[in-house]
């Protein structure tokens, strides 16, 4: 498997248009585990990790080889949070934005920051560059609307104010893929939005229980009930091996309920 | 007993630096010319008669040397179980079988140039199966009309094949009918234990060659080298003096190295090619292929008086023993034998159970070795007497426990899958465990505070535990020690160190008889060509069978040293003192251990001075423990947070208290995994869905409470230097004290390993608590 080092957008481009067999290669956290299971079998891997362009971190931006580590010190304290709950200080210290993204699992923390504030994933290709929202990036589990010889610019994060905060539920205290998570905003107006995490094939926003709580401004408990209850309804959880649908469905209520409460006044 | 000069202080390991530095000492690490890897083709199916198989294209992929399958290897029914001879266990295994009985059972073996090579040509393997219906629990096993998993003729040592029970076993004393009827209250739980794997860090790994004579050399790691020299000798029908057992460092081995899993394939490849060869588990195949805890159903009955004495005790256990009946027996046996004796004020007790085929992952040896499983519903059911009568449940294990110079009825009645053997408590400290325990957890503080009644509620548990020092009249190990012209010693034990420092402590036993520093002791343990027998490293007997031993071998030294120092010192032996390498007569005058070594290897009167000595236990003092446990339980989540966990511990006299903490410590960690997250969970045909340690959890140090060990003061006058044992018995507190903390915490006794947050929730939902 040859490797290639880009020190360049124009280099890595370069590669991966050279190779239709490539694959870019962040982190590693994701990708190696599936060569080591045998998975998978590029033909080439074209790093990207030492491209100046993918490691913007600033109030609108995040580059995409930008790391869990980086995050945690970064602008939003509930991207923060995410971070802090990825992997473990190893898996943090190298895996990225960029490859949590490219890997689009269902049960990646850091979508759920990214669904709640509507961000817009920018792709670079020899074509140009293009923006997509969210929710048009991540077609399904596992798989996005990355294209032949594209890469992952970073993703554009809109103004946000008010209050933020993600919370996850695993089935151990660190190194546990997420049973069930979500990121809630809530401006001072009381405009609230909130996704979920693995509890549907992709991460998921909650529209109804959103709009019903953003109409409260200062929700009683019987309306904190009502939206715990209208996220429940909304999540379209599955059974595996780590949880059920019907606990993941429990789970989510309660996420959704303590992140609200956290973010009241 | 404070007059030790090394018995008692935490001496470094003797192979402590070799490990850390990253010397090559593991299975793994040697790098054999031309080495042939091996590859298994194992299961798709849980139950399916291979109906032909073609090797064929296998064989023609270059680099392919040798392919196995029931074709070609021995019929010989045996049992991978390494346990004393004759096993316990049936004879209900092939090398390879024509019927395969659990997703992941052998089907063959490839041997190529390189482990790509092999795995390629197990993929190029042709199976006809005929699909058998499965057999994937223990309700299946025991229906009416069930399949029968081992229906075959040659089979030996089932003890109802046509029932599927692999082992059965029954002990009464008394008569629980009329114990119960007599006792003023009677309390009846019955309680589910999971599958789990022991993923040691080191999956089974050997390797194997012909050494210059032609005898086959077999590199393992393994807890039993003498039994995988037996055992391959007698699969591969080659006398037991063609072959040669090694056993370097291991990472770990928790029980699943207790069998023989790979050492009789990997001696035939050398055999047919004379070529070195090499097999390594990937961490799939350690969960798919090897072993595991036995799951276990297990009822228990207890029938006490309403002034809180146990009068009456019954144990019904069934046990899923998987696809094979290895250890099947002996582990249910200890369900009831390393747990109901720890009450022997009952006059009744009745225990009786069966190990069940199944066409699911094999059981095995597992630290606590169903004692694990057996104390779930006893210690719980045990707190649910002193909730109905409203004694504290610490009180209630005080005035019922057993104590030294008492006995058990069950010791002589319930022995490891048949009769046991008599016994009188030499030492019990579960008194001093109770007292010093509830004083460090703060007992009585937390028990008298007002219960939580917001989201998250606090909790406390207790419970009691025993397990044995070694098999009576069963276990045995030997020791050898001879003496060099320096004064050094070489230690040659069977004694098996699977990473729990049993070189070490059997060093420090040596070299307290022989007035020795340790590093005077110069250990080697485990080759079945230099050192003597031992069973090996199982049934918590290495302390006190092979130290005894041990201690035998340096007390005859000992012996030989002062006669030679008497000659020279012209003062008789018997007055004679060892210590600080040398022996000092009554008038002050003294020759050194190197003079006396020099004299007799080269001056006068020459000869070695070495002994070998062998012991026998007639007697398994228990090991006792108090486990105390805090937790919080989330109502919302059903996830409980441990915050606190005290265990104390008579172990007899610590031979190296920090590696005798580290026992506990790390069998508490263990235990507390079993208790709430580690579960193998499967399909519903039978495969493995989480078979890596991405999805199978073993607890994080952020899962553990603070673990607090206490030894407690205690000398066993049976053992060697006054010791019991330690390795398992900490595994057994978490599940019983964490179900009673949850129990004061929410008022719900939880009957199901483990107590996942899912699971306390839906434990809390049906009680109508939300
Ligand atoms: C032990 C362990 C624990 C983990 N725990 C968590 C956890 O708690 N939460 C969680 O969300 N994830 C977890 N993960 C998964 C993983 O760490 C994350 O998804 C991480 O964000 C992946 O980033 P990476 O840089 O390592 O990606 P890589 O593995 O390098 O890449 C992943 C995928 O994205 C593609 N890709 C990467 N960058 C780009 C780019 N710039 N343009 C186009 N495609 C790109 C790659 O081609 C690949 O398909 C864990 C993984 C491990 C091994």
């Amino acid at each position: 498997m040859e490797t290639v080092l880009a020190t360049s957008l124009d280099e890595a481009l370069d590669a991966l248009t050279a190779d239709p067999g490539a694959t870019v290669l962040a982190g590693g956290t994701d990708l190696m585990v599936s060569v080591a299971y045998g998975d998978l079998r590029p033909s080439s891997v074209v790093s990207v990790r030492r491209i100046p362009d993918l490691h913007r971190l600033d109030d609108s931006f995040v580059g995409a080889a930008v790391t869990w580590a980086e995050l945690e010190r970064g602008p939003w304290p509930a991207f923060a949070e995410a971070a802090r709950t990825a992997g473990s200080p190893q898996i943090r210290a190298v895996g990225t934005l960029g490859g949590n993204l490219g890997t689009a699992s269902p049960a990646g923390d850091g979508l759920p920051f990214l669904a709640a504030i509507d961000a817009e994933v920018v792709l670079v290709s020899r074509a140009g560059t293009r923006s997509l929202p969210w929710h048009e990036f991540i077609t399904g589990p596992k798989s996005t609307a990355l294209g032949a010889g594209e890469i992952i610019l970073g993703a554009s994060i809109p103004p946000i104010s008010g209050k933020q905060a993600f919370a996850k539920v695993g089935a151990r205290s660190a190194m546990a893929i997420s049973i069930a998570s979500a990121c809630l905003l809530r401006d001072d107006a009381g405009s609230t939005r909130i996704a979920l995490g693995s509890v549907g094939p992709k991460p998921m926003r909650a529209r109804r229980a959103e709009e019903m709580i953003s109409a409260e401004h200062s929700p009683s408990s019987a309306a904190i009930d009502e939206f715990a209850r209208l996220v429940t309804e909304e999540v379209t959880p599955i059974d595996d091996h780590r949880s059920t649908a019907a606990y993941r469905r429990h789970a989510a209520g309660v996420i959704s309920r303590r992140l609200l409460e956290r973010c009241l006044p | 007993m404070s007059d030790f000069t090394t018995i008692g202080f935490n001496e470094r390991k003797v192979d402590g630096d070799s490990l850390v530095t990253g010397k090559p000492v593991f299975a793994g690490d040697l790098d054999l010319d031309h080495v042939l890897h091996l590859a298994l083709l194992a299961s798709p199916h849980a139950h399916a008669k291979i109906v032909s198989i073609d090797t064929s294209r296998a064989e023609a992929l270059e680099g392919v040397e040798l392919v196995l399958d029931h074709r070609n290897t021995p019929p010989t029914r045996y049992t991978t179980a390494g346990q004393g001879y004759p096993e316990p266990s049936p004879y209900d295994a092939r090398m390879f079988d024509t019927t395969v009985r659990f997703v992941g059972d052998r089907v063959a073996v490839v041997a190529a140039d390189t482990l790509e090579i092999a795995r390629e040509a197990c993929g190029l393997i042709d199976v006809e199966w005929e699909l058998l219906p499965p057999v994937l629990s223990i309700d299946d096993s025991i229906a009416e009309g069930a399949t029968i998993v081992h229906p075959e003729e040659d089979a030996s040592g089932i003890f109802d094949a046509a029932r599927n029970i692999a082992g059965a076993v029954e002990a009464v004393v008394g008569n629980v009918e009329a114990g119960f009827a007599d006792s003023d209250i009677v309390v009846e739980t019955t309680c589910e234990t999971q599958y789990a794997q022991h993923v040691p860090l080191e999956p089974h790994i050997a390797q194997s060659w012909m050494d210059e004579h032609g005898r086959l050399v077999i590199y393992t790691s393994t807890q039993v080298p003498f039994h995988a020299r037996r055992i391959v000798s007698r699969v591969l029908d080659i006398p037991v003096h063609r072959v040669r057992v090694i056993k370097p460092r291991l990472g770990g081995g928790f029980g699943v190295k207790q069998e023989i899993l790979q050492e009789d394939v990997l001696g035939l490849v050398t055999l047919r090619t004379g070529r070195p060869a090499r097999w390594e588990y990937s961490r799939k195949e350690e969960f798919v292929s090897s072993r595991t805890r036995h799951p276990m159903r297990v009822r228990v009955k207890v029938g006490a008086t309403s002034d809180g004495m146990i009068t009456a005790l019954e144990m019904d256990a069934i046990s899923n023993s998987g696809g094979y009946g290895t250890h099947g027996l002996t582990v249910l046996s200890n369900a009831g034998s390393k747990t109901l004796p720890m009450y022997n004020k009952a006059e009744h007790i009745k225990f009786s159970g069966k190990a069940v085929y199944t066409t699911m992952p094999v059981g095995g040896a597992y630290r606590g070795y169903g004692a694990t499983q057996g104390c779930f519903p006893l210690e719980t059911a045990i707190d649910e007497v002193a909730v109905r009568l409203g004694v504290d449940p610490l009180e209630l294990r005080r005035r019922n426990h057993i104590r030294t110079g008492e006995t058990s009825p069950l010791f002589e009645e319930l022995g490891e899958g048949r009769k046991g053997v008599e016994m009188t408590i030499s030492s019990c400290e579960l008194g001093k465990c109770l007292d010093s325990g509830a004083e460090l957890f703060g007992w009585e503080a937390k028990r008298s505070r007002p219960k939580d009644e917001g989201r998250v509620r606090r909790g406390i548990g207790l419970s009691i535990h025993m397990q044995g020092s070694g098999i009576p009249e069963v276990d045995m190990g030997a020791a050898s020690i001879k003496m060099n012209d320096d004064g050094s010693i070489n230690l040659h034990v069977g004694a098996t160190d699977l990473g729990t420092g049993s070189d070490t402590i059997l060093a420090q036993m040596a070299a307290e008889v022989l007035g020795l520093p340790l590093g005077k002791v110069i250990v080697l343990s485990s080759d079945t060509d230099l050192t003597p027998f031992d069973v090996g490293a199982y049934a918590s007997s290495t302390t006190y069978v092979s130290g005894t031993a041990v201690v035998r071998a340096a007390t005859d030294v000992k012996q030989q040293v002062l006669e030679v120092a008497a000659a020279m010192l012209g003062s008789p032996a018997d007055g004679l003192m060892l210590g600080d390498e040398r022996v000092t007569s009554p008038d002050g005058q003294s020759v050194t251990l190197a003079e006396i070594n020099l004299r007799s290897l080269y001056g006068a009167d020459q000869k070695q001075i070495a002994a070998t000595a062998s012991f026998v236990p007639s007697e398994s003092p228990p090991p006792f423990m108090a486990s105390f446990v805090e937790v919080e339980v989330d109502i919302v989540t059903g996830k409980v947070t441990l915050l606190d966990y005290v265990a104390a511990v008579d172990c007899g006299q610590a031979i190296n208290p920090a590696m005798a903490e580290g026992q506990v410590e790390g069998a508490l960690a263990n235990g507390i995994g079993y208790a709430l997250m580690e579960e193998m969970v499967f399909d519903g045909s039978g495969r493995v869905r989480n078979a890596d340690m991405a999805r199978y959890k073993l607890p994080g140090t952020l899962d553990l409470a603070p673990i607090k060990v206490i030894l407690v003061e205690s000398h066993d006058p049976t053992g060697p230097m006054g010791a019991k044992s330690v390795g398992e018995i900490g595994i057994n507190g978490p599940i019983p004290s964490i179900a009673n903390a949850i129990y004061d915490a929410i008022g719900i006794r939880l009957t199901e390993t483990p107590f996942s947050p899912e699971k306390v929730w839906r434990a809390m939902r049906d009680a109508g608590i939300e």
